[in-house]
């Protein structure tokens, strides 16, 4: 089956990083299977309505043609009485059909809700914290060991292969909905509606995520990088992604004060300095990331530059406002940026 | 073939009818289904917010000692006299059918007068609410219940006040009395929606 | 077996061109645009609707076309993403409050009095008021696009996104209060039709032989009267949420409200909306299939159990639009069940249908000798008689074809359905391009195809002539093909990621290809529109001039002349079976009796259809279109200030004072006609071919 799906994709030139019918987790290849069940079902189905509609339309020559071409009549009895045999053997078959189906489906959905409550109960859980924003994600590392001490980023999730992953979702402002198809299902975001799931990754790999519920004019651009890593990557990830900005070098510190002296440290965060302002992503480790922006633009420096100087051009709409800086100012910001890995 | 052998005569029956029978009154019926349906839904509304809230009526953060609870006075002075004012409506549904237009003016005038009188108790009703629209939603969806249910009276009051002055001026012939029947079903209905939402808006809050 | 009779049936037409003069000045309305602003008549009302809602479907049609140029390739700069977001919100609501649901009111509207053989709906004027209320509503959401204040929150407007933090501005508000007057429209519609097949039936038209159109008409108008004050009360509050001065709190989670509330509120609305648009259809269906089969329709109260089936289940299936949100799992699972429930009384449907094609006589004879007259070269003769013309022996009829197109496409789109329907399958696609693909062929299959199939079917009804036919299978070909190319990729592109509602994509994604297809199939349907559309403008004045009843029809509506005359039946008609010009309707008595100076209507009653009394029906007036321009007033002033509901209140019972006051005094338009020239005669009978 889902080579399949793959041929298709290759076929059809779709990516299959971010398709329902790839399962990279273990809730998402519960679906998957009940999706092919069902297609292969409900196709059987088509088929056979669509023949039995074609017989009905052949021609046979029953009867005087010569009746004109406004005759009307009754079929005999018998013959209405073996249509009608037929029409209830269609019913009580249709409803069997639908009664195997929810049967698959409730024990599909029972698969993965069994998993949720054996993750509960499972010490090596991880949790993460998601908090939608119009339009980004953030994302929260919870500390087990110093729960003040979460390691935050944006936009990027990284998870370790076969260990369950508890995600704690909410939105600061309107619906999202988290979702990344290779792993599970999506989840809306509703506000005063703190929800939470469960999903284990399979396979090490990139993956993409998107924003499933409209949410206004930057939805398009409301993505997510998801990554499996293998336990060690995930671990040395973990690591350097939980460090303080190193202080600038002396090339760097100009860029530095320009982030300060600007409006730029009234939004983001870098850790290790004095910008802790949380209305914008965490930026401690904006160079690592290969997208800007929930994935409207690679991170390269000349888009980030565009991005800096002019947001409204990338992502209409976008809560970050302009930065008219002078060309030195801007490089030296960048220099600095780029080097927050 | 311009005369066929078989007709159906019907110059004998009846050019109007008074009841049941009547298109009007089956409009009337299907329009009080649609409001019926609306209220159902706000007191739907109504328990769906109750779900949100530990402590009910919602207390208030202002004033943590101010009276949560509705009053009871009006709304229950109100509550009576809109069940009371079936009697002369009923009369004058009977008198429709005697085509007693005497009567039939005396109880319109009346009920105009009955109507007048509950819209003035009712804006004496939302002071007893004790609390603004726009102070919660638990607030919003009662204000907006009692408002619906003004609504009703407030064109209960109007359709009777015309026919009324139609009365008075021109006489009451059948169709006008048909009029006046099918109002009365409207005015009933009126009264008895009223009894489960007074119950709901007023002994909710001490209740559940 | 019998052949049916030449009809108009003359027993129930006016004898001569003077009593047809005197009748139908009596019902017609007044000449001249006042006379046209006033006329109350059931025919003038329900083909204003059905002209006006189809407008709106090209125009919506256009946007959608839009939508697909700035999807066709990825990171195009054809649409921004402010104007994107208002073009999908106006096509998806005008598509579904404007369009769809209006059309299936509209042919309601003209055709149940005809076919229960009365001679207006029960209550003409407010008729004409539900008329101009939804024009009103029409013109608030479109005047509102054309200045930049169109809605831009998706067409079911969840809050908070649509609350008064996140949508400053009016747009929001003029999609809300085009609700309102949308469903008022729609709510009169219904109690309308109610009403008038309730209490105007033909004499002998008891409920079980009552035609399944019309059938599928009341139970639609039902689930109207059930469903649709929920979204008045969804809009209404998110209405009093926005405005300043009132700021109430339904939706805001701070003070008790919850955003969760106005899904439930909206879809409970929602879910029976769509099967209000689809019932109707399935009247279409049904009256095709059996008049083209050619035998009573098979498994008529099956038909019949179906459809009040599926409005009741219908309105337990609402949470299945919300499965991806956080509610409890348990609950959830009952409206999966519900939702496949549905598909019982929808496979009955099908399945009688396939029966009654499968055992109809006529079809199957005219398809064999199409058939055999190829074989024996006969071919020019064949082709004679079969395209382009009229004759229903020609194979396959116009109308049919569009009906088999509405087989395939909705059984697919309702086989999707059962896909959406499973928890675990829709969390994975709700909200993709595999619910777009869902929603359009249970949609367009569902409800556009069997209107055109109705269009073809009664255009002969509206006008006295008939659509080019052959003209009419490149329209239906076109369609379908167009239709599937454009809609079939969306089902891989929602599996492959594409969420809904994005105004572009990245090239990554390799979304192009598909979405490429997309929009050329969209361009294929485009053409076959306008080839409808040169269809119905040419045909309209140099059609072939139909038949009485060209497709050999059983309903009462083809006993009478085409157009028909203002009063519809010169005599009323009584009836003996459900398909009434299939029955000898020469020897059916006819109604005598009824007055000839007022606009006089006989009510039977309600199970067994027996005469019981007569009833008088308001004349032409003016009045409800002055209460439609008020009440659409109110609603545009309600976009900014409160004080419009006691302002508009008391202005519309001015108005409706006015309306009841003057109303009582008969004739007073029908006088202003009395000095014009006479009307031309009756029709005549076309000859035969
Ligand atoms: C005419 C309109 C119409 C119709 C008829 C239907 C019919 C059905 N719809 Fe659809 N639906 C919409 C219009 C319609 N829908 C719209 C507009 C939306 C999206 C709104 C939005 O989000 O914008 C939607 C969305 C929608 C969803 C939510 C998806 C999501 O947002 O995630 C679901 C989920 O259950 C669903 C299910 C169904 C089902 C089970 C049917 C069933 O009634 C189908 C039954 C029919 C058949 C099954 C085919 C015939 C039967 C047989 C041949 C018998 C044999 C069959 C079997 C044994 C299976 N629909
Ligand atoms: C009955 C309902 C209906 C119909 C018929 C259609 C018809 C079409 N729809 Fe629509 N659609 C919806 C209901 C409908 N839609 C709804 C409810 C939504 C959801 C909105 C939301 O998310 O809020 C939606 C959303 C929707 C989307 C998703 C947008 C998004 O999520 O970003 C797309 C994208 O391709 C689309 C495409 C089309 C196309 C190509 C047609 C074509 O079939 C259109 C064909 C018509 C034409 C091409 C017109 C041709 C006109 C002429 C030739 C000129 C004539 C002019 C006059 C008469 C004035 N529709
Ligand atoms: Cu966030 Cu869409
Ligand atoms: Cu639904």
């Amino acid at each position: 089956m889902i080579l399949f799906s793959r041929t298709a994709s290759l076929v059809l030139a779709i990516s299959d990083i971010q398709s329902a019918l790839s399962p990279a987790g273990e809730q998402g290849a519960s679906i998957t299977r009940l999706w092919w069940i069902y297609f292969w079902v409900l196709t059987a189905i088509f088929i056979l309505v669509a023949i039995f509609l074609f017989l009905a339309m052949l021609p046979r020559r029953k009867g005087p043609v010569e009746a004109g071409p406004g005759a009307i009549e009754q079929p005999p009895a018998p013959q209405e009485r073996s249509l009608a045999k037929v029409v209830i053997g269609a019913v009580i078959a249709s409803i069997v059909v639908l009664f195997v189906l929810l049967f698959v489906d409730f024990f599909a959905g029972r698969s993965i809700y069994a998993l949720n409550d054996q993750n509960t109960g499972d010490a090596n859980a991880l949790t993460i914290k998601i908090t939608g924003h119009q339009w980004w994600w953030q994302v929260d590392y919870e500390n087990k060991a110093e729960p003040s001490k979460m390691m935050t980023t944006a936009n990027e999730l990284h998870v370790p292969v076969g260990r369950p992953v508890k995600l704690t979702l909410q939105s600061s402002d309107v619906i999202h909905s988290f979702w990344v198809p290779n792993m599970h299902g999506k989840k809306d975001l509703v506000p005063g509606h703190p929800t939470e799931m469960w999903l284990t990754a399979t396979r090490a790999g990139t993956f993409r995520g998107q924003c499933a519920e409209f949410c206004g004019l930057q939805h398009a651009h409301m993505r997510l990088i998801f990554v499996a890593d293998t336990p060690e990557q995930f671990e040395k990830w973990m690591q350097s992604s939980s460090t303080d900005a190193p202080p600038p070098t002396d090339t760097l510190a100009r860029g530095r004060d320009v982030f300060m002296s600007n409006q730029c440290m009234m939004c983001h965060t870098i850790n290790g300095t004095n910008a802790r302002a949380t209305v914008g992503p965490d930026l401690t480790h904006i160079a690592s990331r290969p997208m800007l922006a929930a994935g409207a633009i690679p991170n390269t420096r000349g888009y980030l530059a565009g991005w800096i100087a002019n947001p409204q051009n990338i992502k209409p709409g976008v809560r970050m406002p302009p930065n008219t800086l002078p060309s030195d100012d801007l490089n030296a910001l960048l220099d600095y940026l780029e080097s927050l890995k | 073939m311009s005369t066929p052998a078989k007709t159906i005569d019907v110059s004998h029956l009846e050019p109007h009818v008074m009841d049941a029978r009547s298109p009007i009154w089956w409009g009337n019926l299907l329009l009080l289904c649609i409001e019926t349906t609306m209220f159902a839904l706000l007191v739907a509304t109504y328990f769906y917010i109750h779900m949100n809230y530990a402590a009910w009526p919602p207390p208030r953060a202002t004033n943590s000692n101010y009276q949560t609870n509705p009053a009871l006075g009006y709304p229950t002075i109100n509550l009576l006299l809109i069940l009371a004012s079936v009697v002369p409506m009923f009369i004058a549904d009977r008198a429709c059918l005697r085509r007693d237009a005497g009567t039939v003016k005396i109880c319109m005038t009346a009920m105009v007068i009955i109507g007048l009188v509950t819209i003035a108790l009712r804006f004496l009703e939302f002071g007893c609410l004790q609390f603004r629209w726009d102070d919660n939603a638990y607030a919003g969806i009662v204000w907006t219940t009692v408002g619906m249910h003004l609504l009703h009276l407030v064109t209960a009051t109007a359709e009777n006040f015309i026919l009324c002055l139609w009365l008075w001026i021109k006489g009451m012939d059948d169709k006008h009395a048909r009029d006046v029947r099918v109002g009365a079903v409207y005015w009933y209905w009126i009264a008895a929606i009223w009894i489960p939402l007074y119950v709901i808006v007023y002994f909710g809050p001490r209740l559940i | 077996m019998n052949v049916v009779a030449r009809t108009p049936v003359p027993s129930i037409n006016a004898p001569d061109a003077a009593s047809h003069h005197s009748l139908d000045r009596l019902w017609s309305r007044a000449p001249g645009f006042i006379g046209w602003l006033c006329s109350t008549n059931h025919k003038d009302i329900g083909l204003r609707y059905i002209v006006t809602a189809f407008t709106f479907f090209g125009l919506a049609g256009i946007l959608a076309l839009l939508m697909r140029i700035q999807l066709a390739f990825p990171e195009m700069h054809f649409l921004g993403p402010d104007l994107y977001n208002q073009i999908f919100t106006v096509h998806g609501s005008t598509m579904m409050f404007l369009f769809a649901v209006p059309v299936m009111e509209g042919i309601a509207i003209y055709f149940v009095p005809l076919m229960v053989g009365t001679r207006n709906v029960a209550f003409p004027r407010l008729n004409a008021f539900g008329y101009f209320a939804y024009v009103a509503g029409g013109l608030l959401l479109w005047g509102g696009l054309l200045t930049n204040t169109g809605a831009d929150v998706g067409w079911f407007a969840y809050v908070p996104l649509s609350g008064p933090q996140f949508s400053p501005g009016h747009r929001v508000d003029v999609w809300a209060d085009m609700i309102t007057l949308t469903e008022i429209s729609a709510l009169v519609g219904a109690v309308q039709v109610i009403t008038t097949v309730f209490k105007q039936r033909a004499p002998g038209m008891s409920l079980n032989r009552l035609p399944i159109f019309v059938w599928a008409q009341v139970v639609a108008s039902f689930m109207v009267i059930f469903a649709m004050p929920s979204v008045m009360i969804a809009s209404g509050f998110l209405a009093m949420d926005r405005l300043t001065h009132v700021n109430t709190h339904f939706f805001n989670p701070a003070e008790g409200g919850d955003a969760l509330l106005y899904q439930h509120l909206f879809w409970f609305f929602g879910h029976p909306e769509v099967y209000i648009i689809f019932i109707p259809a399935t009247g279409f269906v049904s009256t095709m299939i059996e008049t083209f089969s050619g035998r009573r329709i098979f498994g008529y109260t099956a038909l019949v159990l179906s459809l009040i089936a599926t409005a009741f289940i219908g309105f337990g299936l609402w949470v299945h639009h919300m499965f991806a949100t956080p509610l409890p799992n348990l609950g959830r699972s009952f409206f999966t069940a519900s939702s496949m429930m549905i598909a019982i009384p929808n496979g009955v449907q099908m399945f009688c249908w396939i029966a009654t094609l499968w055992s109809g006589p006529r079809l199957r004879r005219a398809v064999a000798s199409a058939v055999s007259a190829d074989k024996t070269q006969d071919r020019a003769t064949s082709r004679a008689r079969a395209p382009g013309t009229a004759h229903p022996t020609a194979r396959i009829p116009t109308p049919l074809w569009f009906v088999l197109g509405f087989v395939f496409i909705f059984m697919m789109g309702g086989l999707t359905g059962i896909i959406l329907a499973s928890i675990p399958l829709d969390i994975q696609v709700h909200d993709t391009y595999f619910v777009v693909a869902h929603f359009h062929y249970v949609l367009i299959g569902g409800a556009v195809f069997p209107l055109f199939g109705a269009f073809y079917y009664w255009f002969p009804k509206w006008t006295g002539r008939m659509l080019n036919q052959s003209l009419g299978r490149w329209n239906f070909w076109t369609l379908f093909f167009g239709f599937n190319i454009a809609f079939f990729p969306m089902h891989i592109l929602g599996l492959k990621g594409m969420t809904r509602r994005i105004y572009t994509y990245v090239a990554e994604t390799g979304w192009g290809n598909l979405n490429l297809l997309a929009t050329i199939g969209a361009g294929i349907i485009g053409i076959s529109i306008l080839l409808f559309l040169v269809n119905v403008f040419v045909s309209r004045k140099r059609g072939e001039i139909a038949q009485a009843n060209p497709w050999f029809a059983p309903s009462l509506e083809w006993a009478i002349p085409s157009p028909p005359p203002a009063y519809n039946y010169y005599f009323l008609p009584s009836v003996r079976g459900g398909h009434a010009l299939w029955e000898n309707p020469e020897e059916q008595p006819i109604v005598v009796g009824l007055s000839t100076e007022k606009r006089e209507v006989l009510n039977t009653t309600i199970m067994d259809a027996q005469p019981e009394h007569r009833y008088e029906l308001a004349v032409d007036s003016i009045w409800p279109l002055l209460l439609a321009i008020v009440v659409g007033l109110t609603m545009t002033w309600f976009i900014f200030s409160p004080w419009a509901i006691p302002g508009g209140a008391f202005a519309s019972m001015l108005v409706l004072f006015a309306w009841f006051w003057r109303g009582t005094e008969p004739k007073h338009l029908i006088e202003a006609a009395e000095g014009e020239p006479a009307p031309e005669d009756v029709p005549e009978e076309p000859a035969t071919a």
